[in-house]
């Protein structure tokens, strides 16, 4: 036990002495989490459009107004024929691009109904579908309002309306849509696996780089405690990261937290163990800290982020993949981690993915572990 | 400097001692005893087996075949004990670099399960040794080389193991440390302490009680210092000073009673087949020759001389199988 | 020059003894496109539906028709009490639910509007947002089909919508510049980022600094063999987006080349610059995820709109380099944009380049004093 203690405040001291190193640990999740928090929004504001005016009267002029009035609008330049919007659209300039036809102002005028082009950049299509509804949206209230205005003036020449259907959406679990709700408690899951898989994977390659490993390895120290004693401040330190990141996340950006802390605390635990485990298996496929830096990386870190769920849907994904990524840790824990801040649910209805995780922190524990020997076979 | 081994059991027995890597055979069937309080050296250019053998030895790596007993125990079957009973020292000098002198310190000694009054006794007792006062919150990376050195030997023996392992100890050290360094170990083999060291420094390997001339793997020479130096037994070794000792050597190499020749800094060593001719009588040659003539005198082999001529020879062997 | 071709040869030389890191960088960047091409889309199909539909008459099982015919939802529970529907949306066995009242077939036809509700899983805005989308259409289509024939008359003001350059909306083709703007990134990155901090970890930094070379010659000369490397595995990825994702290639070779070499040079210009300020291999690596993998996943415009950021942070996004790589690579591949038009994209990434092989000299100039 005193040995395991050695080897844990060596290893602290060691970062002690590398400030930077401490620094950047604390540091870059409590930035990239800012970052994230901020840039995580599919709130659509500011749209660049740009308007191609073919009418050129009050009433055009009212209906751009409309749109550069409006939050969600931007607009960024005027142009008299559809030809000239080619250029914006081709630079990314404007998303959106209005066509206004000759002849509107008349129409409207008449109650007569007249169409207009919208021109959307689909190589953004993301943004381009939710961009057009609102652009749709916005004719659409627009055109009640002049329907109305019509209508009070010379009831006749308006158009009639018909039923339809009072369509209501709500939403559950994030009714302000915030994209940010979702995307922060999976920075969390994310950042702990950046911190804790690779600083311990480098930080014992670094040893077997320098040699010092093979100097422990001669010491009458167990391999469970050369183990546990590299591996113990790196999840220490993860866990430290859990809390602050929390946090920030709880009181800077008001994400809600419905659930239990000490679930969190618990399940980060466990989590963390899996990265642990990860980090030390790299550890022993790696001989120096640049092939566990791209092992990392390539391998484990890319696939993680864009397979598990966390920002990219799983449900979308071909069948097949879809079973690969039950293979990826961070995948529980993302669903834990959404679950207790969004949805405010327990264990009770988490225990398959606390499970899961056990399980592969087990699995991986035992692969690393059994290829960590002592002795060169 | 003998060193008295009647009666005792040796403190390390190696036992046709092999170790593969595929189809590489880096170790072969070395076998060797080492007595206690004996400085054993182990010599041999780089790649020849050194390390590996000292790596089997400490438990680093499994022998592929034959058995060592280090401390009385068996090196295959149970590492973990031979790990308490010794001590190492690697090539890299292992030290962290980002820890003082009294970290380092601290540290192996927690590992080693040293505390309190003992830990800081030992503490005391390696500051002195390796020079080090004053210098206990260094960090050891701004250590010059032979203080580094000097803490690294300190730091394999807080625990006082009864057994050293030192693998190539005073790597691009400055030779006033490597003297140093050596009456360290002189004054550890006087207690009692079995030191095994491998070098490639030929000059410091005079300083074992015996050595052990390892070749592509295989034992090539065992023996004292001045037993292994009995191959030249009745071929005399002749050092020319010449002014062009490069035709020197060519002119030596042409005459029928030199076996070989070699070039030492700017004199050329030169190994008669026997004491037929005299040293005179070649050097009238060489004048003769026209070649200006500082001297030539009959010189001792030197550990240098013996290892080239083992080489010579394995590789004779090798080549006529 | 000739002393810059020196320092190329010999890391050349040491970069191919590397088997490993240099399969790696070459050829796993574009297997990696190719599994992330084929797994990743935001295009919604399959959403699993609840469905209470408390009227059962021929016009509410028309409506639940539609949104089941429409492709996008899979019907999965039929429900009766607002308890089961919530455990279902709770447990994530549904992401959206429609609940249809009492009387829909009769108020669709006589009035008022009969109000429909669909409750929505919004833990994803992305796809939430999507999701509301398709359904808001969905259901204006069925009420005007299920609505009286008589009196149905077009609005004033009416949207004719035309999609450029992507007219399936298919999400891949938006997903995977963006991916190869992000691989090149990281490669480059990553190759680079640990190249000069390991000869300072192992102190052959004392051969650099003997050296009779000028920095800046140096940090060229290092870069060289890295940016063939990447170049070659950047071609390999975008012929591997062309031939099996169907990405297009509208614009001109030569504007493509150009802007993937001022990228990638940037790239390594960063990798070099987290290499002379890092003095561990750990804290240039993550420097290295701080500056380069998040950002350039974050703050590119790859997946969230930049214009829709604090401004704070919009500036920041202006040293993101994959920003104005985006901007060139969609262009010239999907929008056949001419170069001349991407000129101040092009004028960003190589000051940016400079900037940071300019700034890595300087740095390297420091440790050599």
């Amino acid at each position: 036990m005193q040995r395991l203690r050695r080897l844990v405040w060596k290893e602290f001291l060691e970062l002690r002495q590398d400030p930077r190193l401490f620094g950047l640990v604390i540091m870059a999740p409590i930035i990239q989490l800012t970052m994230l928090g901020y840039a995580a929004t599919t709130d659509v504001k500011d749209v660049p459009i740009v308007v191609a005016d073919g009418d050129r009267t009050p009433a055009s002029r009212n209906l751009i107004a409309r749109f550069d009035g409006s939050r969600t609008f931007t607009v960024i330049d005027t142009v008299t024929t559809v030809t000239e919007v080619d250029r914006f659209l081709q630079t990314g300039e404007a998303w959106i691009a209005l066509a206004i036809p000759s002849g509107y102002g008349r129409s409207v005028q008449d109650g007569q109904p007249v169409s207009l082009q919208v021109v959307a950049d689909g190589s953004d299509s993301n943004s381009t579908t939710v961009a057009l509804g609102y652009a749709t949206s916005l004719v659409g209230e627009y055109a009640a309002a002049l329907t109305a205005d019509l209508r009070a003036a010379r009831p006749q020449a308006a158009p009639a309306a018909a039923p339809g259907i009072d369509f209501r959406i709500r939403v559950w679990f994030n009714s302000q849509l915030e994209s940010r709700f979702f995307m922060i408690p999976g920075v969390i899951a994310l950042l702990l696996l950046i911190v804790t898989a690779n600083l311990a994977a480098m930080a014992i390659v670094r040893e077997k780089e320098l040699g010092t490993l093979e100097q422990l390895n001669v010491t009458p120290l167990r391999r469970w405690e050369l183990i546990v004693g590299k591996l113990l401040p790196y999840g220490l330190i993860g866990l430290i990261d859990v809390l602050l990141v929390t946090a920030l996340a709880v009181f800077w950006f008001e994400v809600p937290f419905r659930g239990s802390f000490t679930l969190l605390l618990a399940t980060s635990l466990l989590y963390v163990m899996c990265t642990l485990s990860l980090g030390l298996f790299i550890s022993t496929v790696s001989d120096t800290q640049q092939q566990a830096m791209m092992t990392a990386t390539f391998f484990f870190l890319t696939p993680m982020i864009y397979l598990s769920g966390f920002i990219f849907p799983i449900e979308n994904m071909p069948r097949a993949i879809q079973y690969v990524t039950y293979l990826i840790p961070l995948r529980y824990f993302l669903v834990i981690v959404r679950g207790i801040f969004l949805k405010g649910i327990g264990l009770d209805l988490l225990w398959p993915q606390a499970a899961a995780l056990g399980a592969w922190g087990a699995v991986m524990l035992l692969l690393a572990v059994a290829r960590s020997r002592k002795r060169i076979a | 400097m003998a060193v008295d081994t009647a009666g005792a059991a040796p403190t390390i027995s190696v036992r046709d001692l092999t170790r593969r890597f595929g189809k590489f055979v880096a170790v072969d069937r070395v076998t060797f005893d080492v007595a206690r309080g004996e400085i054993f050296g182990f010599l041999g250019s780089n790649g020849a087996g050194k390390s590996t053998t000292i790596r089997m030895l400490c438990g680093l790596l499994v022998p592929t075949s034959g058995t060592a007993l280090v401390g009385g125990v068996d090196v295959t079957s149970d590492p973990e004990a031979v790990k308490r009973r010794i001590g190492y020292m690697s090539q890299r000098f292992s030290l962290y670099a980002l820890l003082t002198v009294d970290q380092n310190i601290r540290f192996f000694g927690g590992v080693y399960g040293l505390v309190a009054a003992k830990l800081a006794d030992r503490r005391r007792f390696v500051i002195e040794m390796a020079g080090l006062a004053g210098r206990e919150h260094t960090l050891a990376r701004d250590l010059a080389g032979g203080w580094r050195q000097r803490l690294a030997l300190g730091c394999a023996i807080l625990h006082e193991p009864a057994i050293l392992f030192l693998d190539e100890p005073t790597g691009g050290v400055d030779p006033l440390s490597r003297r140093q360094f050596w009456r360290l170990i002189d004054a550890l083999s006087h207690a009692g302490v079995t030191v095994l060291v491998t070098t490639h420094y030929l000059d410091e390997a005079e300083r074992c009680h015996r050595v052990a001339l390892i070749h592509a793997g295989r034992l090539a020479a065992l023996g004292t210092p001045a037993e292994t130096k009995q191959v030249f037994a009745g071929r005399p070794i002749l050092e020319i000073r010449a002014g062009r000792p490069v035709e020197a050597m060519r002119l030596l190499d042409a005459q029928p009673e030199v076996e070989k020749t070699s070039l030492f800094g700017t004199a050329v060593h030169a190994v008669l087949r026997d004491t037929a001719v005299t040293p005179q009588a070649i050097g009238d040659r060489l004048r003769d020759a026209g070649i200006p003539l500082d001297g030539v005198t009959t010189v001792t082999p030197s550990l240098e001389d013996v290892f080239l001529d083992v080489i010579d020879r394995e590789n004779a062997r090798q080549g006529a199988r | 020059m000739t002393k810059a071709l020196a320092v190329y040869r010999k890391e050349l030389r040491q970069i191919s003894r590397d088997r490993r890191t240099l399969t790696t960088i070459i050829f796993v960047p574009a297997f990696f496109l190719l599994l992330y091409g084929y797994a990743l889309n935001w295009d919604i199909r399959h959403i699993t539906l609840a469905v209470q539909d408390r009227d059962g008459t021929p016009e509410s099982r028309a409506l639940v028709a539609a949104f089941v015919n429409s492709g996008y939802f899979d019907r999965v529970a039929d429900v009766y009490a607002p308890a089961e529907l919530n455990r279902l949306l709770d447990v994530d066995i549904a992401r959206a639910a429609l609940v249809i009242p009492e009387g829909f077939g009769r108020d669709i036809t006589t009035g008022p509007a009969p109000q429909v509700q669909l409750l929505v899983n919004g833990d994803n805005a992305n796809t939430a947002t999507t999701v509301m989308g398709y359904a808001a259409n969905i259901a204006r289509g069925a009420g005007a089909a299920l609505a009286p024939s008589d009196g149905m008359t077009a609005p004033l003001v009416s949207v004719e919508p035309r999609i450029w350059y992507n007219p399936e909306l298919r999400s891949t083709l938006f997903l995977v510049p963006g991916l190869i703007a992000y691989i090149l990134m990281i490669t480059a990155v990553i190759s680079t980022a640990l190249s000069i901090v390991r000869e300072k970890e192992s102190g052959t930094m004392e051969q650099v600094r003997m050296a009779p070379i000028d920095t800046f010659s140096f940090i060229v000369g290092k870069s060289i063999p890295y940016f063939l490397i990447s170049l070659a595995s950047a071609a390999l990825i975008i012929l591997a987006a062309m031939a099996l994702f169907g990405l297009p290639m509208r614009g001109n070779w030569l504007a493509l080349f150009a802007a993937m070499s001022l990228f990638i040079a940037g790239a390594l210009g960063t990798g070099l610059l987290i290499s002379t300020a890092a003095e561990t291999q750990q804290v240039a690596f993550q420097a290295a995820m701080l500056t380069s993998f998040l950002p350039t996943l974050m703050l590119s415009g790859f997946i969230f709109p930049i214009s829709s950021m604090p401004h704070a942070l919009q500036l920041i996004t202006h040293v993101v380099p994959a920003r104005y790589f985006l901007i060139a690579l969609r262009g010239i591949v999907l929008k056949g944009t001419p170069l001349r038009l991407l000129w101040p994209q092009m004028l960003a990434l190589s000051i940016y380049t400079l900037a940071m092989l300019t700034l890595a000299s300087v740095r390297l100039a420091r440790e050599k004093r």
